[in-house]
């Protein structure tokens, strides 16, 4: 007798049991001794105690450090450097370097289907809940970091002091899109270039493009932010001019 | 006497769990007992989006940093103090910036008001990206994982979104250039950078128009978005068995 036909004698090979509604069984089956501690008090307690350090710490900040007001807002005189919130000047960093559409909306876009993209990309199932899946998987995301922050803050030294456009500013297209096209597909390539010795699996190759990405992320950032002075120049922290810092 | 009225004073929280009110709204007694420990999850409201018990391992906070918590703590507090602000503040170019003005100098607390709803937009902007890092380097967008993975990418996207509409409201110099900055980058979009430009602004410049549309985006439709999605985003790593762990003895076949 099939399980659902006490409930539907009219179907008979319609089945009501929950296992056949999910195919398969709850996430929970067959894997292994639990390890498991009941969330109360464990993860409650850590969780009160993560909400009381945050709302502490954010009251630490607000009492001692008051959010910038500067003048009222005039579309008449504007700001130098005129910067975007500091999460977006990775984005300005790129616009010194390439075309606009390349710099604000391209790339960015091209980042986010990368990252969307990823689960997709590596389909094993090993390594999971490992920090770096492991030894090589670290070493290998500090050879992408040892790759990425020197190169990049070459280009954007060489950029700056000596410049593609004083090379070939003519026609728009070769500073604008064939030279930074052309120099990040080389990073692209040459980052799996240093690390193909190490023999990676796809996790590894994916491990050294996301590391590329978020220290890429972090450095355009900070240089963005603590590195640009009066119009977008590299500049010392120290020699910023007044409100520009853009928090 | 005093022995006695001490005895009352020992009975006393035991009598509070054991009356009608109490058992009519926990349901159940304290939860010292394995059977109370269910019961407290599942009669919540507040804690039944968390199963009854958690893997040991994903309570390492070397593990997660609590980062996913953080963003989201950071996400209630800044919808808490977001909604004290809009009783005070009116999105128009000439009345926005003497608001905020007025927060630092006769609104009280205003200033601490203020102050926290900018820190914790900006630490919630970093908490949301390296809790991204960590769940790579941990390898939890792997199956059965992955579409999760993806409503993080977009949590993160609405996170900058919020971030940025809220950062106009302010209507200063920094704020109206930033935006100015901003949105010059979406107009460089191919093809229909200007109708993409158009859309965001409502007019040619940053102006009234924005200073509307960024509001109403900033109050209403992104936090609810956002809202939406987190709900999505816990129900399932629920169904996906919780946070990533290591593999079990046994490695499960696609």
């Amino acid at each position: 007798m099939k399980a659902g036909d006490e409930f539907s004698p009219q179907r008979p090979g319609k089945d009501y049991g929950l296992v056949a509604v999910m195919g398969r069984t709850t996430p929970m089956v067959d894997k292994g001794p639990e390890g498991t501690l009941p969330s109360w008090p464990h993860l409650f307690v850590r969780e009160a105690l993560l909400f009381l350090g945050i709302s502490a710490l954010l009251l630490l900040m607000s009492i001692l450090i008051s959010a910038p007001l500067r003048e009222a807002a005039n579309p008449n005189m504007s700001e130098n450097p005129a910067k975007a919130p500091w999460y977006f000047l990775n984005l300005q960093e790129l616009l010194l370097h390439m075309n606009p559409a390349l710099a604000g909306v391209i790339v960015p876009t091209i980042a986010l289907i990368f990252l969307m993209t990823i689960p997709y990309i590596d389909r094993s199932l090993k390594d999971v809940g490992v920090w770096f899946s492991g030894h090589k998987g670290k070493l290998i995301a500090l050879w992408s970091t040892a790759y990425t922050v020197p190169l990049l803050i070459g280009l954007i030294v060489f950029n700056e002091y000596i410049r593609v456009r004083s090379f070939i500013s003519e026609p728009e297209i070769i500073p604008g899109w064939i030279i930074p096209i052309g120099i990040m597909g080389l990073l692209s390539v040459g980052l799996y270039a240093i690390i193909r010795p190490l023999r990676p699996n796809t996790r590894e190759v994916l491990t050294a493009y996301f590391t590329a990405f978020v220290v890429t992320w972090f450095l355009l950032t900070i240089i963005g932010t603590f590195f640009r002075g009066l119009g977008m120049h590299l500049t010392l922290p120290w020699d910023l001019p007044p409100g520009a810092l853009s928090f | 006497m005093i022995s006695r009225l001490r005895q009352r004073f020992r009975q006393l929280p035991d009598q509070v769990l054991r009356s009608s009110l109490w058992r009519s709204i926990f349901r159940q007694g304290y939860p010292d007992t394995d059977e109370n420990r269910v019961l407290v999850v599942m009669n919540s409201f507040f804690l039944h989006f968390h199963p009854v018990k958690v893997k040991a391992n994903t309570l390492r906070s070397t593990y997660t940093f609590g980062l996913g918590l953080i963003s989201l703590f950071l996400f209630i507090i800044l919808v808490v103090g977001g909604a004290v602000l809009t009783f005070l503040y009116l999105p128009t170019t000439d009345r926005a910036y003497i608001f905020i003005q007025e927060l630092h100098t006769s609104v009280p607390f205003g200033a601490l008001l203020r102050n926290s709803h900018r820190w914790a937009a900006h630490l919630m902007v970093l908490a949301v990206f390296l809790h991204m890092a960590r769940v790579f380097y941990t390898g939890g967008y792997k199956h059965p994982r992955e579409f999760n993975w993806v409503i993080g990418v977009l949590l993160l996207v609405i996170t900058f979104l919020l971030s940025f509409t809220g950062y106009l409201l302010v209507w200063d110099q920094l704020s109206f250039w930033a935006i100015t900055v901003g949105t010059n980058m979406a107009g460089a979009t191919p093809f229909i950078g200007e109708q993409v430009r158009g859309f965001l602004l409502g007019a040619e410049e940053v102006g009234g128009e924005a200073l509307l549309r960024f509001y109403v985006l900033h109050i209403v439709l992104l936090p609810s978005l956002l809202a939406l999605l987190l709900g999505v985003h816990f129900w399932r790593i629920r169904k996906d068995g919780g946070l990533s762990a290591p593999a079990p003895v046994e490695e499960e076949t696609k």
